[in-house]
């Protein structure tokens, strides 16, 4: 197996010195045969010929851990966070280890978790029939106890929303309008990475391995089912009958076909005897109907078992996609014969490893973090060609996800800084109460009560805590930055978001000094190198470069308040690419 | 109406058109007198949409059946093209119809708001694709274009994905009528001279950044938005103006008079395509009254933008279209309204690259069905792009991947284009 950057290959590089990017001449230690991750590289770096002339180094300590805080939890690193991890004189790739493992661990890997789940599932979507908040509420709980994929999914794909304890979990239907075109074609695509849109009405024309059974296959686990509004509380729900078969013509030649439920080339799933028009609650008007052997509740178990592979890969790729920047399939749910995966064999180890994992999800994005793939700079080789971008030879660039771009901008204003302050403070000063209230509760002697101090709040309740404060940030982010629709990797920006970064009141303010925010800071900082470092720290995570410190020496030098001048520069590098990008 | 259908590839020709265009363009840019830069953008191709919303009455609009059994109170009226005749709640529209042609024969198969509208701008019956109005703004907006591509005036928020996979530059920019956008104007405590510097600085900072690598799309759609949102605030005027009140005497005062002023503003300055939309033409009770108030307005607004489109010369050069999600159903309810219809229904459409004063396609007698040249949202889409010289059965390309632009199992309307 190729070891990344053999000690030659360095010297190589650093003769020729036209770079003007850091190399770390530091290789990584080779990691034994056997690990997921060096696998993984294993057959990045097989997959293209002189993939070593592509590839771009390891990225710096500083890049890395912005990075990775970025993808497992939504946010930039503190300040604090960033000095200690430069300052910590470990081997790299033991401190980057570390960071993993406590950024998994973390409440606020829930938090991105939660915003990545809700973005897959329910595509930015609007709540029409499920509250908002209590979706909200399942899909941190799930994040939180890290639930396997396959058992959210079949959790999702079998609720019907008629208990309220588990409504939940039906959104994913009941905010489609349970319209039965829409709800088949979003189950293929998001649990099997494939659309079958076309083939609804004819095997599809340009993609032969997509046939019009296979739509109508998914179809018939839902044809069944129907949006029952009750018509009491208007409260809406999925009723069923227990009968109805599906069949097809195609619109080109007429051909008819007829099918049982059947997860694309799986055989069809055969209704049990004796249960054709047999009830549990039978349908009348006003009654939502209860079959006994309901098709539907099939759909989950049969998309997550051992035999579709469909589904391991699916999930494998989104995953990937989160972290390298694109997906071994792209677009993600365009997966077919003449679409293969640029990596075939990496996809089906990729899917393999997460279902002998149990769909750990944490797991799988620990280990991804742990690649060189993963770790490599994003800058350029200047004699590198584009392909170094498909092969994953360069650190491609993820473009902040609105929720991302909220916290990240909160954190480098240091308008989080204080939120974390306030919600710390009023946690104390509640323990404090609840606990005075217990003690004269029990009647205890007083000198007791007080001997007893409060728990102090924990990591989590401070984070929930925050997340509560910041919520109408966030939303105002994903008003402005989400587009409507699925996961992807592209990306595109728009004049009216231009404006709210420009002009918007918003980021004004937190650009104002205020306690020990970042403009109350470099404020009080006497010399431009001082002030650059603080800057560069706060937004971008990173030291300034010799010229970047120049240059905001130079722009100090400026005519105006002093605090003015610092709030444009701040500004600039708040809105640079640099800052808009995970790079 | 002869056209010529050899297998000349409009797109690249249009590419080509396009280069040509823009170098002479930049080439006279130093040199030319405002005129002859006006004469240069009095060229280019541009879209006005007049969007209907909520689904107007063809009965009471273009395909009136007056003393038939759904036909409702109205006569039909004669028009500016002999044997054609419209509601005679149009009267004003009936003088210029030499302008304007009719589709009579439009079938949706939905009775959907979301669904009809959708396929009456993607040219699709489900899926994401780009709004007609999107593909127009990538092909037809010069690089150098002052505003914009696709602007839409409208007094409500509905969240469209109207580029789909196209870049975002192409996306449509909501405009709530002649009132100056979001966030368009400097804060206060910022000077002029502290808005140029820090955003030359962040210019400097991002070629440093577009400079290492990484996916050039990226970085070029990011500072593409700054350049965009610098050409809306550099426009400032044509938000805050207040109209000549001999215009908005002859528009209307009301907000539709005004969103038609700003449109015709827009295009005049440099817009490719503008959209607006007419709000509350959802007529479920009390039909008649409502379309009698609404087309009343409409009316004499539209007929005000279409005189001036042509007397500058500029209609020469805009594709019209008035356009519904669908139309209203013959029957008439027992509120005196009429429902959702999207089986037999018609719009009106006119301007660069299509016939005027024709009719195409009919419905029955009692207008229940369409009885000749069934058309969809397919059709018209092919037939917008076509009457624009872009060649609507070539592909998006999407990198590695290419997508039909007009649904392929769907032609234009060929008797329409010109």
């Amino acid at each position: 197996m190729p070891v990344f950057l053999r000690t030659r290959d360095t010297q190589m590089l650093a003769t020729a010195c036209m770079l003007p990017f850091l190399i770390v001449t530091q290789a990584i230690a080779a990691a034994p045969e056997s690990t997921f991750p060096s696998r993984i590289d294993a057959l990045i770096e097989a997959r293209l010929k002189d993939f070593s002339t592509h590839a771009s180094p390891i990225c710096t300590d500083a890049a890395f851990l912005r990075r990775v805080t970025l993808d497992l939890t939504a946010s930039i690193p503190t300040a604090a966070k960033t000095r200690a991890f430069l300052k910590d004189t470990a081997p790299s790739q033991e401190k980057r280890s570390r960071v993993v493992t406590e950024l998994l661990a973390s409440p606020q890997h829930a938090t991105r978790m939660q915003y990545l789940l809700d973005w897959l599932l329910m595509e930015r979507r609007s709540s029409e029939n499920v509250a908002s908040a209590q979706w909200q509420k399942y899909l941190r709980a799930s994040a939180v106890a890290n639930k396997p994929w396959d058992e959210l999914t079949r959790e999702i794909l079998a609720d019907d929303g008629g208990d309220a304890k588990t409504r939940a979990r039906a959104r994913f239907y009941l905010d489609r309008e349970f319209d039965l075109t829409v709800v088949t074609r979003d189950v293929s695509r998001i649990f099997l990475g494939v659309d079958l849109e076309c083939a609804q009405c004819h095997d599809h024309p340009a993609v032969t391995a997509y046939k019009q059974q296979h739509y109508h296959g998914i179809k018939a686990f839902l044809d069944r089912s129907f949006l029952f509004t009750d018509s009491k509380s208007k409260r809406k729900s999925l009723g069923e009958k227990a009968e109805g078969d599906v069949t097809f013509t195609s619109a080109f030649d007429e051909t008819k076909g007829k099918t049982a439920p059947r997860i694309l080339e799986l055989p069809e799933l055969v209704d049990p005897k004796d249960t054709l028009k047999q009830y549990i609650t039978k349908p009348a008007k006003n009654v939502r109907s209860v079959p006994r052997y309901s098709r539907r509740r099939q759909l989950g178990e049969a998309m997550t078992v051992a035999e579709n592979q469909d589904f391991r890969l699916n999930i494998a790729n989104r995953l990937w996609a989160v972290m390298m920047g694109r997906g071994l399939v792209e677009p993600l749910d365009l997966r077919h014969a003449a679409n293969p995966p640029s990596h075939p064999e990496l996809l089906s180890l990729l899917g393999d490893a997460l279902h002998q994992h149990k769909y750990d999800m944490r797991w799988f994005l620990g280990q991804l973090a742990h690649t060189r793939a993963y770790q490599r700079s994003s800058v350029t080789r200047p004699d590198s060609a584009t392909v170094a971008n498909r092969h994953y030879a360069v650190g491609l660039l993820k473009p902040l996800g609105p929720e991302q771009y909220a916290w990240a901008t909160m954190e480098a204003t240091g308008f989080l800084e204080k939120v974390r302050i306030d919600a710390r403070a009023s946690l104390a000063a509640a323990a404090k109460k609840a606990a005075a209230k217990k003690g004269s509760k029990k009647k205890a002697p007083k000198a007791k009560t007080a001997a007893t101090p409060p728990n102090p709040p924990t990591l989590a309740d401070i984070e929930a805590a925050v997340r509560k404060t910041v919520a109408p940030h966030v939303k105002t982010f994903v008003t402005q930055f989400a587009a409507q629709g699925g996961q992807k990797t592209t990306f595109s920006a728009t004049a009216p978001q231009a404006l709210f970064l420009t002009n918007g009141a918003l980021l004004r303010e937190w650009l104002k000094p205020a306690g020990a925010n970042l403009l109350a800071r470099v404020s009080k900082l006497d010399d431009s190198q001082a002030v650059a470092e603080e800057l560069y720290i706060r937004i971008l995570n990173r030291l300034p470069t010799e010229s970047e410190q120049k240059e905001v020496a130079i722009y100090m030098e400026l005519p105006g308040k002093r605090v003015d001048v610092l709030g444009e520069l701040a500004w600039a590098l708040l809105l640079s690419a640099e800052f808009r990008f995970n790079h | 109406m002869r056209r010529d259908h050899g297998c000349r590839r409009a797109d690249h020709e249009f590419s080509r058109r396009g280069f040509l265009a823009t170098g002479a363009a930049a080439g006279v840019a130093g040199l030319a007198s405002p005129a002859v830069s006006k004469q240069l953008r009095k060229g280019q191709k541009r879209v006005l949409q007049i969007y209907l919303q909520g689904g107007v009455s063809q009965l009471e609009s273009w395909d009136p059946k007056p003393g038939t059994r759904y036909g409702g109170p109205f006569r039909a009226i004669p028009t500016s093209v002999p044997g054609m005749h419209i509601c005679e709640l149009l009267p004003h529209t009936a003088q210029r119809m030499h302008l304007l042609s009719i589709v009579r024969g439009i079938n949706l198969k939905t009775n959907s708001h979301h669904d009809g509208r959708l396929f009456m701008e993607m040219g699709r019956r489900s899926g994401s694709f780009p709004y007609v109005g999107s593909i127009a703004a990538k092909h037809l907006t010069p690089a150098n274009a002052p505003l914009p591509g696709y602007l839409h005036i409208t007094t409500r928020g509905l969240t469209d994905n109207t580029n789909a996979f196209l870049d975002a530059r192409h996306a449509q920019l909501k405009l709530a009528g002649p009132k100056v956008p979001d966030n368009l104007i400097r804060p206060d405590a910022l000077t002029v001279q502290a808005a140029r510097r820090s955003g030359e600085l962040l210019k400097r900072l991002n070629r440093r950044f577009s400079g290492r690598g990484g996916q050039k799309a990226f970085t070029d759609s990011y500072n593409a938005s700054f350049e965009m949102a610098e050409k809306l605030m550099a426009r400032r005027d044509l938000f805050e103006g207040k109209p000549d009140p001999k215009d908005l005497q002859r528009y209307g005062s009301h907000p539709f008079g005004r969103n038609c002023l700003l449109a015709r503003t827009l295009l005049e300055n440099g817009a490719t395509v503008v959209k607006v939309t007419h709000h509350g033409y959802d007529t479920h009770a009390e039909n008649f009254n409502f379309h009698l108030e609404q087309l009343g307005e409409f009316d004499n607004t539209f007929c005000m933008l279409l005189d001036d489109l042509h007397q500058s010369g500029l209609l020469e050069n805009t594709l019209v279209m008035v356009m519904s999600e669908f139309g209203r159903t013959p029957k008439i309810n027992v509120r005196y309204g009429r429902d959702h219809w999207g089986t037999a229904w018609s719009i009106a459409v006119g301007g660069h690259g299509l016939v005027p004063g024709a009719i195409v396609g009919a419905t029955n007698k009692e207008g229940t069905e369409v009885s000749e040249r069934e058309v969809d949202g397919g059709h018209l889409f092919h037939t917008y792009l076509q009457a624009l010289g872009l060649d609507s059965t070539a592909n998006h390309d999407l990198g590695g991947r290419t997508v039909p632009i007009g649904d392929p199992t769907r032609s234009p309307i060929k008797e329409l284009l010109a």
